[in-house]
């Protein structure tokens, strides 16, 4: 049994099925972050000082000295999404070996990301400064943590699409594209994210 | 039914299957056990209501068990700390756990794609995990009974600091919940994909049933407003394992001794993040037992249900202004006089469509020629049974009044108005309606009329004396009753009759099943009836009942008209299926 | 789409990526500067806030395609959007009192 539109899309709506469930699981994300977004204005607003001063001080010393990474990781997560949509536009050209290079190099921005942000909590937490010592603390793990979360998700599936799920490009290289499409369009997301979570976390205090 | 291509295998065909009609009993037998596990501890709670610290009769041993297993003293009775274990749970799996997986997992799942002529839903696999994912979160919210401590007991609605320092039933109330909310934003993504991508050709959006309409609503419901409840479940997760402060302010002294965090959180962030899930949530409850009440109240009717499009505009409209209420459960956190005038006035607002859509319902009834089987009976009660709930919150969004109100057993008395007589009426009207296309076997009419008029007697003798106990002042959650408050003195019989009227609604559910399993275990009939009510929607119209295997129809079904053309002028039977290109002269 | 289109697409991209690092830049260099307004650093906010959503939007359009998006999508993310800015603003307004003056 077929399931119709998977791969053609339909006339009246102009979409093919999985667009338009990314669409709306990228809009549940948006509340899922507006959630905590959410939670950062209600604290932010409410704190007398921002950020609060806990048992080991302010983390503004450690944050002016943190900048520097965090715009790095913010060139390298726009990259990858350059990358990644120059993948998808590679399989239209259908050309695989450059869709392999920019994948490639798409994984390669998400572990140097994810490798910078892993020196970043570490100095943190050697300096004391734990989720628990103040609200600042907790929204910065919370957010970064669950967008790290996303980034390792992507990841996942950005390297099944590099290594075995490519073989479906022999046979379906169109529903191919498509799904390339999809988690493109959930890495640009997970990119947008961090395009907000960047000021809001480093700059603005 | 097999697949006409291929045999599968046991486990692909009935344990991990991508056929949505078997996730939909798969969703539905899960859920009512679920139903009926959150009925028992309210049974239960009820006996230690009505005679206080007295041992449980019959099971009194196992209530022991149990409290003494989560480290509780226990002669056989109820403890008051168990009491708010069950209380707590009692609200998580039915909401959670019974009546949305039913409503939206198990009929939506069954019922929509064959409504609206499409093979399956749009990603079977999804629906898959989204079923299994549910099921786990069930298991976890089980196995925290077996905690020390016992599972959570800070209420359904979690407030915090209270439930930040709650036992450890509370983390696992928390991780269960990550799981039941991700399964139901899997499921409704599927399902609104599926309404928009998957219609049957010439089935446009004016000529959807309108428990599909109220199914594409509900979805949304999830989708948009399930998320913030997600997130505010990750912060809660962080307080308590973590020890942050998300929702701890500073100073906070629990037993006399300053708690050990940094402050500096907000309590009423909880209430926010929580509220603008659960107020949608209870329209996520009710919309598709509207759904179902619209199907069975025009089929037995025999006449096109009244106001179809007044009906959809308002359930669009209802769904959307959802969204704007929530704070009318906050009245009493201390927002300023703008805030809680806004929010009366969009409670007030949202009120309107609800009961257009009662309206609708109505006169619909007027001038038909109404067929009084079981499903009919159940949508016959319902109307005014979701009119009681209805009409009983209306007090609650003004905000003079829930100062009074706020927290009594009036509250309880109304959303229970709204969702036991209410949805889960709706749900077996739907169950009764359903069944002979889910089985090819009709459920007996007897039985179901003992059921159905039994149900609704002894629904009302424990919800109305609620409303009254509530307006004399008897807070909820009480694990005496009120025995030890003067002013609730006189309002104490009332205990007794509504326990009596809870047991005696257990008994009344016996005939229903009885009547289940004798109707499985009857021989089918060689060739059952496709369409035994006469019904004129697609999935009566255009397939076998039950429907063949994976992909439900012979050929793509055309449509070629609205939902409901019963007794059209002119046709020779009293109903024209949405697939019927014209209509047959007599 | 055809091969050209494509390359129409890619010279796209290039510049969007271009406005996104200069976005980047301007909005680190914006923080070290002074927007403070007296002694509240509402400025600085607006500012921050202002540079972030032109970069989301710049991505969102083009990486994201919704400049070229089917209508059914728009209205699921307006909805999205319009639901988003209720919760992350209505939580602020506790205080609001409007009988204040009587």
């Amino acid at each position: 049994m077929e399931i119709p539109y998977n791969v053609q899309v339909r006339e009246d709506t102009g979409l093919y099925n999985s667009k338009l469930g990314i669409w709306l699981f990228l809009a549940s994300e948006v509340m899922l972050f507006g959630g905590l977004f959410s939670a950062y204005i209600l604290l932010r607003t409410g704190a007398p000082v921002w950020p609060p001063i806990g048992e080991h001080g302010s983390i503004m010393h450690i944050l002016k000295e943190t900048i520097p990474h965090a715009t790095f990781n913010t060139v390298v997560l726009i990259a990858s999404s350059v990358t990644m949509v120059m993948a998808w536009v590679s399989l239209k050209m259908k050309d695989l070996r450059k869709f392999r290079i920019y994948l490639g190099t798409t994984l390669l921005c998400a572990l140097v990301f994810l490798i910078v942000k892993y020196f970043e909590y570490s100095h943190k937490i050697h300096e004391g400064f734990v989720p628990s010592h103040d609200t600042y603390m907790a929204l910065y793990f919370t957010l970064t943590g669950l967008h790290v979360l996303h980034i390792i998700g992507g990841m996942i599936v950005l390297g099944y699409f590099f290594g075995p799920g490519i073989k479906m490009w022999d046979n379906e290289p169109e529903r191919f594209t498509n799904r390339i499409e999809i988690v493109g369009l959930y890495w640009h997301f997970v990119d947008l994210v961090w395009i907000f979570l960047f000021p809001i976390l480093y700059l603005l205090n | 039914m097999s697949d006409s291509h291929h045999e599968e295998s046991y486990w692909r065909k009935y344990i991990f299957s991508t056929d949505h009609k078997t996730i939909g009993i798969q969703y539905g037998i899960t859920a009512l056990l679920f139903l009926f596990f959150g009925f028992s501890l309210m049974m239960v709670m009820r006996w230690q209501l009505a005679f206080p610290d007295q041992a449980v009769p019959v099971i009194g041993g196992l209530i022991q068990w149990l409290a003494e297993l989560n480290g509780f003293a226990s002669i056989g009775n109820l403890p008051s700390d168990l009491y708010n274990v069950f209380g707590a749970m009692h609200g998580t799996i039915m909401i959670f756990l019974g009546v949305v997986p039913l409503v939206v997992g198990a009929f939506g799942n069954y019922i929509v794609p064959l409504q609206i002529g499409a093979p399956d839903m749009a990603f079977p696999k999804l629906n898959m995990t989204s079923y299994w994912v549910y099921f786990i979160g069930g298991v976890i919210m089980l196995v925290s009974f077996f905690l020390p401590g016992g599972a959570a007991n800070s209420g359904w609605t979690s407030y915090p600091p209270l439930s930040v320092i709650a036992t450890t039933g509370q983390t696992f109330w928390l991780l269960g919940m990550v799981f039941l909310i991700t399964s139901s934003l899997l499921g409704s993504i599927n399902i609104i994909v599926t309404i928009i991508q998957l219609r049957a050709p010439g089935l446009t959006w004016m000529r959807l049933p309108f428990f599909v309409w109220a199914q594409f609503v509900t979805s949304f419901l999830l989708v948009l407003a399930f998320p913030p409840l997600e997130a505010a479940g990750f912060l809660q997760l962080m307080d308590r394992v973590f020890d942050t402060s998300f929702f701890l302010p500073s100073g906070l002294v629990v037993g006399g001794e300053a708690l050990d965090v940094s402050g500096g959180g907000s309590p009423l962030l909880w209430q926010h993040l929580f509220w603008f899930l659960a107020h949608p949530e209870v329209y996520v409850l009710i919309l598709p037992g509207m759904g179902v009440i619209a199907e069975i109240i025009a089929n037995n009717t025999r006449k096109p249900i009244w106001g179809y499009k007044s009906l959809v505009y308002s359930v669009v409209f209802l769904g959307f202004m959802s969204f704007i209420v929530w704070a009318h459960h906050m009245f009493m956190t201390g927002m300023g006089q703008g805030m809680s005038i806004f929010f009366q006035t969009t409670t007030m607002i949202i009120s309107v469509p609800s009961v257009i859509i009662l309206s609708c319902f109505m006169l619909s009834l007027w001038g038909g020629s109404i067929r009084f089987n079981t499903p009919m009976l159940f949508a016959l009660g319902w109307i005014p049974m979701f009119g009681i709930g209805g009409l009983t919150g209306l007090p609650l969004g003004l905000s003079t009044l829930d100062i009074h109100l706020h927290d009594t057993y009036y509250v309880i008395g109304h959303f229970h108005y709204v969702v036991a007589p209410g949805t889960i009426f709706a749900i077996f009207a739907g169950i009764y309606y359903w069944f002979p296309k889910m089985t090819g076997k009709m459920l007996d009419e007897t039985l179901g009329k003992i059921h159905f008029f039994f149900s609704f007697i002894f629904m009302n003798g424990i919800f109305w004396p609620m409303l009254i106990q509530g307006m004399a002042g008897v807070s909820r959650r009480l694990a005496d009753g009120g025995e030890s408050y003067a002013h609730a003195q006189g309002t104490l019989h009332l205990n007794e009759f509504m326990s009596y009227s809870a047991w005696l609604l257990a008994i009344a559910q016996i005939p229903f099943i009885i009547n289940l399993i004798r109707t499985l275990l009857r021989k089918k009939a060689a060739e059952p009836d496709p369409n035994p009510w006469r019904a004129t929607t697609i999935e009566w119209t255009d397939t076998t009942s039950p429907p063949m295997g994976h992909g439900n129809f012979e050929k793509v079904p055309t449509v070629y008209r609205g939902p409901y053309e019963y007794s059209v002028p002119g046709d020779s039977t009293d109903f024209t299926p949405q697939t019927s290109k014209l209509i047959k002269d007599r | 789409m055809s091969v050209k289109d494509m390359t129409h697409h890619i010279a796209n991209y290039r510049k969007i990526f271009v406005f996104l690092l200069i976005g980047t830049a301007l909005t680190v260099a914006a923080s070290y500067m002074e927007f403070n307004v007296q002694n509240s650093i509402a400025g600085a906010v607006f500012v921050g806030l202002t540079i972030a959503a032109i970069k989301g939007y710049l991505v969102a359009a083009n990486f994201m395609h919704l400049n070229s998006e089917k209508k059914i999508i728009h209205w699921i993310l307006l909805l999205t959007v319009f639901f988003l800015s209720l919760l992350l603003f209505i939580p602020l307004l506790w205080d609001l009192n409007l009988m204040s003056h009587y």
